[in-house]
């Protein structure tokens, strides 16, 4: 905007001297302006295209994965399925092999009516099945692959089926796992195994569609497990930032002076900060051991705790110890951002105060708070984002125990996911993660205004 | 308010430092502590009098640390690399340039450093998977630029803003492409803030968690914090080994900040406040 002003200038004091050469000049200058902004959007296309394909893709697809019955342990439900799928590898590795073993035994004269009316059933089938052009080409294609021993490809494994030809399918295979379970009751086959082996797997080779709309969302929300995660990582973040921000700020305003040895404050303020998580975690954990931890052993001579060994095994002192090692680990860095605000603050305004007789809480409340006001809540809002997202402090310290007791959702989240391998569900608790942090942040940019984009120019 | 610092205030520094540093200390005692010092009642002593480096010999020899220290090493340096690089154009463009929808773009780039990385866990390592990039760098360094690629751009548009205007209106005047002057101009000046994005960067990276945990699970390709969260075995945890290694992964971070602190400080509360 300001090179844009300045150019505007030039040319009206141009233009007042002399109109023609006005004239002259602003082409050239739209045109400037035109390839300026193609040549930003040119500079921010990678970074767009990066930024879309791995951060805003993924989350719109947690959303579609949570809609669905995802199970990565489960091959029938390991990939989203909208429609009715027909497994040709499976089909194909079952349909001849039943229709030859059953031929078989109506050559060995065993039940032959039974077995040759089943056998009308499933030809009937297999020609419903190929009389669709698509289904046609991949059967014959996947039965090609097999008969050269060779694995069939995932494009023609797997072919999409109408709900009718699905469901008649369904029917059958059913009725011919029934009539051949009959069967083998009354008469005795010569491979009885074999022949229901290979009707079951028939019946196993269609996959349903596995998407169930909202389920998941309501299964959680009247899940306690649910509530009590999301309740566990309210305490944790309301806690943990409600004390940082009291200390830092307190902090701040102590250190808010000249004295010798500033830069060792400083460089020792940020190495908790610095440490990964993960380590930190794990020193607390030794620090809280109920043998061998020298603070829990402090914490309980100074009462804070009755006996050393349950600090970790407690509900409320594993989410205490919890707490207590955010705090050490982000107080700091909560002083450090709020120093940086105290500093821009102009030591006149305090002069002038004191000269009309202000006291220190007076100046504390009319001149500090008030222009801290959007340092602060900047240093609130990334806290109270990266608190409500804690992941690997409590992985590490606690695993979420003693019995889910500070089991944060994200937590939560990570275990559906990567112990039970349920995608959807897992999906779905990270949407409502997701969902969370939206709208603190939407909060706090409420209260925060335009301030966090402005960029002071005007734009 | 600035008043000169009275003998009360450095011991009220003193215990601060101490309270912080605390925990670090009491690793470094006990990682040369003999095992026998670990537990029991010398577990409180802070001396001991028989030191040993046994617990820094196996964390070498009985576990693969120096491997964890590689991998960590190789998949933060050429995620900075590559996200400072993609990320100071973006940056430029947004603090110089002219152009639509700008507000917009900062704006998405802001919201997407708050995206939690648990909503983008499964369709990432879906893909990952699918692709066979599980247990490899690229498998990290691809989810890495989530949350590097945003936050070097918000840091890089602040220190962009800071660079006068004046030196590329001379360039333009002087008839530079845009190029020419981003190269020639603009670049030397945003050395710095570059530097100090790099930094920041690589903690970020150096520090991931979640997406380490999940994705690269072979031991060949783990990376230092989750390393070190694994050395937990199933029924003791060798808590000398521990200490150990978290004073090797300590000492070069301290030194670190002890030479950047200015630079890092002056990254961290470069967005959040206003001058």
């Amino acid at each position: 905007m300001k090179n844009g002003g300045i150019n505007g200038q030039n040319d009206l004091e141009v233009s007042k001297k002399n109109p023609q050469l006005s004239k002259l000049k602003k082409e050239p200058k739209q045109k400037k302006a035109f390839s300026e902004s193609k040549a930003g959007y040119l500079l921010i296309a990678p970074a767009m295209i990066l930024i879309f394909l791995v951060a805003v893709w993924p989350v719109l697809q947690s959303f579609y994965f949570s809609l669905f019955d995802l199970r990565l342990n489960n091959p029938t439900k390991s990939e989203v399925h909208l429609s009715y799928n027909v497994d040709l590898e499976r089909y194909l590795n079952n349909y001849p092999f039943l229709v030859s073993a059953i031929d078989n035994e109506v050559r060995e004269g065993n039940a032959a009516k039974e077995l040759e009316n089943v056998k009308t059933q499933l030809k009937t089938i297999d020609e419903k099945l190929q009389k669709d052009a698509d289904v046609k080409t991949k059967y014959s294609a996947v039965n090609d692959k097999l008969m050269n021993f060779e694995q069939p490809g995932a494009d023609i494994r797997m072919v999409e089926v109408e709900r009718d030809i699905a469901e008649d399918y369904l029917k059958t295979t059913d009725s011919v796992l029934a009539s051949l379970k009959k069967v083998t009751k009354e008469t005795k086959l010569s491979q009885e195994d074999k022949v229901i082996g290979l009707a079951a797997g028939l019946k196993d080779s269609i996959i349903k569609p596995n998407f169930i709309g909202l389920k998941h969302y309501k299964d959680n929300l009247s899940e306690t497990r649910m509530w009590k995660a999301l309740g566990n990582t309210m305490t944790f973040t309301v806690i943990s930032v409600a004390v940082e921000l009291i200390l830092g700020l307190a902090i701040a305003l102590l250190i808010n002076k000249a004295f010798f040895g500033r830069g060792l404050i400083r460089a020792s303020i940020l190495i908790p900060w610095a440490i990964p998580t993960a380590v930190s975690a794990l020193m607390w954990k030794f620090l809280y051991d109920g043998q061998n931890g020298i603070i829990a052993k402090i914490f309980e001579d100074v009462g804070l705790v009755d006996k050393m060994s349950n600090l970790l095994v407690t509900d409320t002192g594993a989410m205490f110890a919890v707490i207590f090692t955010d705090v050490w680990k982000t107080t700091p860095y909560m002083s450090l951002l709020i120093l940086a605000g105290l500093q821009t603050i102009p030591s006149s305004l305090y002069e002038a105060s004191a000269i009309d007789g202000a006291g220190k809480w007076k100046q504390f409340t009319t001149i500090t708070l008030p222009l801290l006001k959007s340092s602060i809540l900047v240093a609130l809002l990334f806290r109270t984002l990266d608190a409500f997202r804690v992941f690997d402090l409590i992985y590490v310290l606690t695993g979420g125990g003693p019995a889910n007791s500070t089991e944060t959702i994200s937590i939560l989240a990570y275990k559906v996911m990567f112990s039970q391998t349920n995608f959807g569900e897992g999906s779905a608790l990270a949407v409502i993660v997701f969902l969370c942090v939206a709208i603190i942040s939407m909060l706090y940019i409420k209260f925060l205004g335009k301030d966090l984009l402005n960029d002071g120019r005007g734009n | 308010m600035k008043k000169k610092a009275g003998p009360l205030f450095y011991i009220f520094l003193v215990v601060f430092v101490f309270f912080i540093m605390f925990p670090f200390l009491w690793m470094l005692i006990s990682s040369v502590k003999p095992l026998t010092e670990l537990f029991g009642d010398k577990a409180f002593t802070p001396y001991t009098s028989d030191p040993t480096l046994k617990s820094y010999i196996s964390v070498f020899v009985d576990y693969p640390f120096l491997r964890y220290l590689w991998n960590s090493a190789v998949v933060s340096t050429i995620t900075t690399v590559y996200t400072v690089l993609v990320a100071s154009f973006a940056a430029y463009a947004i603090a110089r340039l002219n152009f639509r929808g700008k507000t917009v773009i900062l704006g998405l780039v802001l919201s997407v450093t708050m995206f939690p990385q648990i909503a983008t866990i499964s369709p990432i390592y879906i893909f990952l998977k699918n692709l066979g990039l599980t247990n490899s760098y690229l498998g990290l360094i691809i989810p890495y630029t989530t949350f590097t690629l945003p936050l070097s751009i918000w840091l890089l548009v602040t220190f962009f803003r800071k660079i006068p205007s004046d030196l590329e209106e001379a360039a333009k005047i002087d008839g530079a492409t845009l190029m020419q002057t981003y190269w020639k101009v603009i670049m030397p000046l945003a050395v710095p803030g570059m530097f100090t994005t790099a930094i920041l960067v690589f903690i970020a990276a150096w520090n991931e968690f979640l997406f380490a945990l999940t994705i690269n699970t072979e031991e060949k390709y783990k990376t230092v914090p989750i390393g070190i969260a694994m050395f937990q075995g199933q029924f003791t945890i060798p808590w000398g080994e521990i200490a150990a290694a978290t004073v090797v992964v300590t000492v070069p971070l301290v030194i670190m900040v002890l030479v950047f602190q200015r630079r890092i400080v002056s990254g961290l509360t470069s967005g959040s406040v206003k001058e």
